[in-house]
C-alpha cells in the first residue's frame, strides 16, 4: 500500500493499521509527514503523564460515610428493599397477576370485615353468650325466689327472736344479705364475670343453710 | 503496530502506547475470538444489582474497581485534586439515588462515567460563577508555552494541562476519555450521548488544536509535502 501527503490527515484521522503502517514508511522519506506524525505520537505518549491511579482509602471513607448519611432518605428501608428483590426479576405477567391477586384477597378481606352482622358464625357465638348468661340470671332468680319464699317462712322468728341463737341468725342473715347486694351490684357491671356468680352462689347457698337452720329452731 | 491491552483491577482495558508512541487502534472493533469482556460485562450487572439493592458493599467494590480512574478523569477535567475528590463523592451520591432510574440501556460503567462527566461540568460551571477571579483567569488564557517537542519538556504534564484548557469543553472530554483513561469511541459515544463517528472527529480536532498549541516539536521543521 502507498500513501502521499494528501492521505495523512485521513489516516491520523481514521486509519486502519495498514494505513498507518504505509504512513510510517512513507515519514522515512518525507520530513513535512514525519514531524507531523511524530508529533501526533507525542500527544499520545504525553497522555501517560496525565494518569494517577494511586490508591486513596480516605476518599473512600468519606464517600461511605456520606452514602450511610445519605441512606435513610431513600425510599425503602434497605431491609424491604432485599426482601422486595425477587419483584424486578418478575416478568410483567406475573406482576400483573400478583397484583390482581393482592387486590381480589384485599377486597374479600375487607368485605369480610365490614359486615359481621350477616355471618352466621358471629351470630352464634353472640346467641351462645347472651344464652349461657340468660340461663345464668333465670336460675339465680328462680333460686333467690325460692330463698326469699323460705325466709319468708322463717321472717316471724327473726322478728321476734325468742333466744339469744335466732338473734345471733338475725344478724347473720342482716350482714349476708347485705353482701348479697353488693355483689349483685357487682355482678350487674360484670355480667360475665363467672367468679363473681360462684361468689354469689355461694353467699345464697349460706343464706338458703342459715335460714333452714333457723326454722329446724321451730318448736 | 499494535497497541498493548492491558487489563487491569476494573477489568477495563487501557491502552499503552508502544514504543515512540503508536496511535491507538481499537481491538475491539478490529479482532474476532474470545472476550475477555463477557467477565467484564457480569460484574458490571452484579454491580449494578448490588447497588439497586442498597448494598454498600457494592459500592465499595465499584470504588476498589474504578474510584482511581474517576478521581483521575475528575482532576483533569477540573484541575483540582481537592474538586475531583468532591466530584467523585457527589457522583456517588448520584449513583445511590438515581440507580433507581438505572435501565441497563448502557453499561453500568458508562451510565456511573456519564454521571461523573456531567458532576464536574456541573461542579466547574458553579465553580467557575462563584469566583470571578478564576473565570478572569481562565478568560485571560494560559502563558504561551515555548514551542517545544512535548517529550522533550521536563514539564509536560503541566505544559498538556495548559494546552488541554485551550481546547473546548467536548474536545477535552473525548481527548481526556480516550487517550488518558482508555475508553474506546463506542464507549465514549454511549457515555458523551454521541455519535462514534462524532467522538472520531472530535478527537481529530482535539488532537490538532494541542499539535498547534504545544507547536512542533524541538530539531523538526514544518516541512511541506514531498
Amino acid at each position: 500500500m502507498n500513501v502521499t501527503c494528501q492521505d495523512r490527515e485521513r489516516i491520523l484521522f481514521d486509519g486502519s493499521s495498514e494505513e498507518w503502517a504505509a504512513l510510517e514508511r512513507h515519514a522515512l522519506f518525507c520530513p513535512g509527514c514525519e514531524a507531523e506524525l511524530r508529533a501526533w505520537k507525542a500527544l499520545s505518549l504525553a497522555a501517560a503523564e496525565l494518569r494517577d491511579y494511586r490508591e486513596d482509602p480516605a476518599l473512600w471513607a468519606k464517600i461511605e460515610s456520606s452514602l450511610r448519611k445519605q441512606e435513610p432518605h431513600g425510599d425503602f428501608p434497605r431491609v424491604v428493599k432485599e426482601r422486595l428483590r425477587f419483584w424486578a426479576g418478575a416478568s410483567q405477567a406475573w406482576q400483573t397477576a400478583l397484583v390482581g391477586a393482592l387486590l381480589l384477597l384485599l377486597s374479600l378481606s375487607g368485605v369480610y370485615l365490614l359486615t359481621p352482622p350477616n355471618r352466621p358464625g358471629a351470630e352464634q357465638n353472640t346467641f351462645l353468650k347472651s344464652s349461657a348468661l340468660a340461663e345464668v340470671e333465670r336460675t339465680e332468680q328462680q333460686y333467690r325466689e325460692a330463698i326469699d319464699r323460705l325466709a319468708a317462712d322463717a321472717k316471724p322468728e327473726l322478728d321476734r327472736p325468742v333466744s339469744p341463737l335466732l338473734a345471733s341468725y338475725r344478724e347473720k342473715l342482716l350482714v349476708l344479705d347485705s353482701a348479697i347486694d353488693d355483689l349483685r351490684v357487682e355482678a350487674g357491671r360484670n355480667p360475665s364475670n363467672a367468679h363473681l356468680r360462684y361468689q354469689l352462689l355461694a353467699l345464697y347457698q349460706e343464706k338458703q343453710e342459715t335460714l333452714r337452720e333457723v326454722l329446724e329452731t321451730k318448736p | 503496530m499494535s497497541s498493548v491491552g492491558l487489563m487491569p483491577r476494573w477489568g477495563h482495558r487501557v491502552t499503552l502506547v508502544a514504543g515512540q508512541g503508536e496511535p491507538r487502534l481499537e481491538p475491539a472493533e478490529n479482532e474476532a475470538g474470545a472476550n475477555p469482556m463477557t467477565h467484564v460485562l457480569r460484574e458490571d450487572e452484579a454491580l449494578a444489582a448490588g447497588c439497586r439493592a442498597g448494598e454498600l458493599r457494592a459500592y465499595e467494590r465499584l470504588y476498589e474497581l474504578q474510584g482511581a480512574r474517576m478521581r483521575n478523569l475528575a482532576r483533569n477535567l477540573l484541575g483540582s485534586q481537592n474538586d475531583a475528590e468532591d466530584a467523585v463523592q457527589d457522583t456517588f451520591l448520584k449513583i445511590q439515588r438515581g440507580i433507581g432510574s438505572f435501565r441497563g440501556q448502557s453499561s453500568f460503567q458508562t451510565w456511573t462515567f456519564r454521571i461523573l462527566v456531567n458532576t464536574c461540568h456541573d461542579l466547574r460551571r458553579s465553580r467557575m460563577r462563584r469566583n470571578e477571579q478564576v473565570r478572569k483567569e481562565r478568560e485571560d488564557g494560559p502563558p504561551a508555552l515555548e514551542p517545544r517537542a512535548p517529550g522533550a519538556s521536563p514539564s509536560l504534564r503541566l505544559a498538556l494541562e495548559q494546552a488541554l484548557a485551550q481546547l473546548t469543553e467536548h474536545q477535552r472530554d473525548v481527548f481526556l476519555l480516550y487517550e488518558v483513561e482508555g475508553f474506546r469511541h463506542a464507549e465514549i459515544a454511549g457515555l458523551l450521548e454521541i455519535s462514534e463517528a462524532a467522538s472520531k472527529n472530535t478527537l481529530f480536532q482535539a488532537k490538532k488544536n494541542l499539535r498547534r498549541v504545544l507547536g512542533t516539536p524541538r530539531g523538526v521543521e514544518a516541512g511541506g509535502a514531498p
